[in-house]
């Protein structure tokens, strides 16, 4: 499904070089749930930021579903990540001035679909994650489990084949955290979603299929 | 799109108003500056009917009240003046000539109808001296003199203020022995300024008074020729005093009262509509930088620079289109309500620019901020605090 290869992430500024991401290999099979875990600064968020195609690395390669992301225009990126990947940010990302449907419908915005159409899907994606009941209400009136709902609920939306998770319980309890983990098993069971999910919680990984560890930009495990 | 835009304004309402508040006002003096700028090309480019080149204004004081002196006198000066071969023709006037800051102004009526007309009275050679075309009828000529009804020539405004579209030759106008009978009609004649728009005129022959003329000079004629009229002018009675002015110069000066006071209106209202820009500028330069994370949001869900782009340029140009319609209900009050008697396509005219106008510099002052925020790297705004 997604495929690393050699991948590499300098960051250079006029006085210093810094190395995030050295020689990456990572294959992530379709229907998977990867966690990759790592101290602050390792490079996680940057390594899905490369797999999510919001970021280039310096060398190596990706593709995703056989398909070689290398010299794609703005246009073709763009497109890819609406048609087959959704995010979850840890802190949520969500429009503050759009209420909670607004907000999941926001993907299809970008697609040529009608308005009812999207009104439809992004019901059934709140339905999905249990808050069909906050569709008009406004991100701030949520509470933060309240809130990456939203947020996994616009990550799915658009029926992507792939989620990519950047510590989607770090700004929560354990309980809504355990909430929004089951949510995110669900998904992968039941509908096949491949899902690549940055975590500093070991009990979280651990539901996971695979762990990958990361430690100052290599690949340990 | 339009409804996400829409809804997204809403939602911040109170600040948007600021910025709409802001256009509305632009609009408006916009709207006035293009009605003005727009009212007075339209007059500037319609003929004037006259050709004032090589033409003198000659004002002299006969130094005597006396009516039947003023006649002989005049005669003194017509014998002078046809002994100049640089002369071309030559009439008397009443003080109101073209361009000159006198005026002889009076209501006419005509069954029911009433204009406000200036009232010019002339010598016969007039349209000789100023080139002046008829487009119905005929001038009026010494032998006129002795009817009893006075026949004069009237603008085609006034004939058709006074008489609509039935034909003006033959009506009389004026009551017992003040009776006038038009045999004329002159389509244009700008007689204050370049500027001055069609108004109503009529001319007549000469009465008793007048002591100053309008000469048609032969092209080429020097100042030394000027000076010798002048002098020989003067030489014809005692105490008389001749003056002489160039038409032309005296249709700058009267232009210049005209030009000069828009032109400032523009510099005041370039420079506020400057600062509004600067504003406009800045606003969405924060408003930007408040919402990278929105950006990388959107980024990362699949919109392109160009989304990005458009999205922002698409909000301004929403918000503009309110402060535009608030606008619209005022500016369009004046012609609704005659304001100012202009006619209702300059109104209109001046609302089309206003509006082309308001939206190239909300659109000129959005297009680089937005450039600036589709540019940003997904990645980095997503990590934007």
């Amino acid at each position: 499904m997604i495929k690393l290869k050699n991948i590499e992430k300098v960051y250079r500024t006029s006085t210093i070089e810094t190395l995030a991401l050295n020689e990456i290999n990572l294959e992530v099979g379709k229907g998977e749930f990867l966690s990759i875990m790592g101290p602050s600064g390792c490079g996680k968020s940057t390594l899905l930021n490369i797999m999510g195609l919001l970021d280039e690395p310096s060398k190596g390669e990706i593709t995703v579903d056989n398909e070689t992301i290398s010299g794609f225009s703005d246009k073709k990126l763009a497109h890819f990540r609406n048609q087959k990947l959704g995010f979850i940010f840890q802190s949520y990302h969500l429009i503050n001035d759009l209420p909670v449907l607004d907000n999941v419908e926001l993907p299809l915005l970008y697609r040529s679909s009608s308005a009812s159409e999207r009104t439809q899907l992004a019901t059934e994606a709140l339905q999905k994650v249990g808050l069909s009941n906050r569709m008009k209400h406004y991100p701030t009136q949520l509470s933060g489990g309240q809130k990456q709902r939203v947020a996994i609920a616009r990550a799915i939306v658009g029926r992507p084949e792939i989620i990519l998770a950047d510590e989607p319980t770090g700004n929560l309890d354990s309980a809504m955290g355990n909430e929004i983990m089951d949510i995110l098993i669900n998904l992968n069971k039941n509908d096949g979603t491949t899902i690549v999910m940055v975590t500093h919680d070991e009990n979280m990984a651990k539901k996971t299929n695979r762990l990958v560890r990361l430690f100052d930009g290599t690949q340990v495990m | 799109m339009f409804k996400h835009l829409f809804k997204l304004i809403w939602k911040k309402k109170k600040s948007n108003f600021l910025m709409m508040l802001e256009i509305f006002v632009s609009f408006l003096i916009l709207f006035a500056v293009w009605t003005l700028s727009f009212y007075n090309y339209r007059n500037y480019s319609k003929p004037s009917g006259i050709d004032h080149e090589n033409v003198w204004a000659v004002f002299i004081d006969f130094n005597t009240d006396s009516d039947s002196l003023k006649n002989i006198y005049r005669d003194l000066v017509r014998q002078k003046l046809k002994t100049y071969p640089e002369i071309e023709a030559f009439a008397f006037s009443s003080s109101n000539m073209p361009y000159s800051f006198s005026s002889s102004n009076n209501n006419i009526s005509y069954k029911g109808n009433t204009t406000h007309a200036e009232i010019m009275s002339v010598d016969p050679s007039y349209p000789d001296v100023l080139k002046m075309k008829l487009t119905e009828g005929r001038w009026f000529t010494e032998g006129d003199k002795v009817n009893k009804i006075k026949p004069i020539i009237v603008t085609r405004r006034m004939k058709e203020e006074l008489f609509g579209n039935e034909n003006a030759l033959g009506k009389i106008i004026g009551e017992k022995d003040d009776k006038r009978q038009v045999v004329g009609v002159v389509s244009h004649f700008k007689f204050e300024n370049d500027f001055q728009p069609e108004s109503s005129c009529m001319i007549e022959p000469l009465g008793g008074w007048p002591s100053d003329m309008l000469v048609r000079i032969k092209p080429g004629t020097t100042v030394e020729t000027e000076m010798k009229i002048s002098k020989a002018l003067v030489q014809l009675g005692k105490d008389w005093s001749v003056e002489i002015q160039h038409l032309d110069n005296m249709k700058a000066n009267k232009n210049r009262i005209i030009w000069v006071p828009i032109l400032i209106l523009f510099i005041v209202c370039s420079f506020l509509i400057f600062n509004v820009a600067l504003g406009l500028f800045g606003v969405l330069f924060q408003t930007i930088s408040r919402r990278k994370q929105e950006i990388g949001v959107r980024r990362a869900i699949g919109a392109t620079k160009g989304h990005i782009l458009w999205h922002f340029v698409g909000e301004t140009a929403v918000i503009t289109t309110f402060g535009i319609i608030l606008g619209l209900f005022f500016a369009i009050q004046f012609p609704l309500l005659n304001v100012f008697d202009l006619e209702a396509f300059v109104y209109i005219v001046g609302i089309v620019l206003a509006i082309i106008s308001i939206y190239v510099l909300v659109i000129a002052c959005a297009l680089f901020p937005s450039k600036q925020a589709s540019e940003i790297y997904p990645a980095v705004a997503l990590h934007e605090e």
